[in-house]
């Protein structure tokens, strides 16, 4: 465990020297995968099959680049070193799986100190495939917005969904750039709140 | 007080910065995932990029790389037989890459053949089925590749790209393996010609071919049952 924040720390300073300002996304062409129902040839092959899986998991648990970059390097080194290369492709990612729900489970403590969000099992699978987007989130984050008023509706969408400024939400709402904040913190109150009441 | 930690943690999000670190209190919880969950649905947000996807595969490479044993050199030569045909695909690819851009190479793998423990030889082929200058597409369910003959040898490359994954298809008339997804160009031999990534795939990896009693043979991980 020592070695592993030894490793985090590194790979941390490393990527906080070349963090990459968000770019547009090319357009996801539909994947075929290396490997069929066996065992990966290499850990090259097992790498190129889930990175991209790996990092949407994080990027899905943490909400911004840097960290699931840095989530998704931990995990690879990580798991890759002891991997058995023999094991089925079922086995490494279900232990792919079970290190990054420790490698973000280690990341909440040593940042917030407590876990704000986990790796089910259940979802990991799902998300093979996905379009650049996980449709899941998209279905949970307007299932919230849809149980607020419209106000607040608005300014999280602007703020969150479409990428907009302070001042360009203020201006799209018609308020001072104060008020959008205010706004902006109330709305994502409640809409915690609503988030709560649907996950009990 | 951390009613103003959550403010900076949720400005952070929003302006795709790494939130600082703060202790965040029980009641803060909902707050930070609802921000979390609302931040990573916005569209297109969700994937690496490839300058990451590139960047980490390199540390790894230098990381395990080391742990792969003693160069295989020796073997590799047995395969890799070199042609005059070959030799004049890789010129073909120098000239052709250079119209990429002058990016930087992937770092060459130590042994491009795809040697597996408990392979087994499977026909593709008649041997008839495959004339100098031919190529045919395999696919044995566990491998799926291109085997040619060319200058009297028997060459055999995988049919998956080495960039993401994606079935390469064979553009018969140009000699030439071209992946749909970003349209990255083989030749024949496995050989990088034409790339638009940050960082140059490494080659198709090599299986071991043979022509055993007028069959053209693939040696293969075989199918579990």
């Amino acid at each position: 465990m020592g070695e592993l924040r030894a490793v985090t720390g590194v790979v941390q300073r490393f990527w906080a020297k070349r963090r990459a300002p968000e770019r547009p996304e090319p357009e996801s062409p539909p994947r075929l995968h290396v490997v069929g129902q066996d065992s990966y040839p290499d850990w090259d092959a097992v790498y190129r099959d889930n990175v991209d899986r790996v990092y949407r998991l994080m990027f899905a648990k943490v909400g911004n680049r840097p960290d699931a970059e840095d989530l998704t390097t931990e995990v690879f080194l990580t798991a890759l070193r002891p991997l058995r290369v023999s094991a089925s492709v079922a086995e490494v990612r279900a232990y792919l799986n079970a290190t990054a729900r420790t490698v973000l489970a280690t990341h909440w403590r040593h940042t917030l100190g407590r876990e704000i969000t986990t790796l089910d099992d259940e979802r990991d699978t799902v998300m093979c495939e996905t379009p650049a987007t996980d449709p899941g989130i998209i279905a949970q984050a307007e299932a919230i917005l849809a149980e607020l008023p419209e106000r607040y509706r608005r300014v999280l969408r602007l703020r969150f969904l479409q990428a907009c400024s302070l001042k360009e939400a203020a201006a799209e709402l018609g308020i001072t750039v104060g008020n959008a904040k205010v706004l902006q913190h109330r709305a994502l109150r409640q809409a915690a709140a609503v988030a709560e009441r649907m996950a009990t | 007080m951390s009613a103003r930690d959550v403010r900076r943690f949720v400005k952070d999000l929003l302006r795709q910065r790494r939130p600082r670190r703060f202790a965040a209190g029980p009641e803060d919880a909902a707050e930070l995932r609802a921000a979390i969950m609302l931040r990573a649905a916005r569209p297109g947000g969700g994937a690496p990029t490839e300058e990451f996807v590139a960047g980490l595969y390199r540390r790894l490479a230098a990381e395990l790389g080391g742990e792969a044993g003693p160069p295989r050199a020796g073997r590799r030569r047995f395969v890799q037989v070199t042609t005059a045909a070959a030799a004049a695909a890789a010129l073909g690819a120098g000239a052709d890459h250079l119209l990429t851009g002058g990016e930087q190479e992937a770092q060459p793998p130590t042994d491009r053949t795809l040697r597996p423990n408990d392979g087994q030889w499977r026909a593709i082929a008649s041997a008839g089925e495959l004339p100098e200058g031919g190529v045919k597409p395999f696919d044995l369910g566990t491998v799926a590749g291109f085997v040619t003959r060319s200058g009297g040898q028997l060459r055999a490359v995988s049919g998956t790209c080495t960039h993401l994954g994606c079935r390469l298809a064979l553009d018969a008339p140009a000699r030439r393996l071209a992946c749909p997804c970003h349209r990255t160009t083989f030749a024949v031999d496995g050989t990088v010609l034409v790339h638009q990534l940050p960082l140059a795939p490494p080659p198709l990896p090599v299986l071991l071919v043979r022509e055993n009693a007028g069959v053209v043979e693939v040696l293969v991980p075989p199918q579990r049952t």
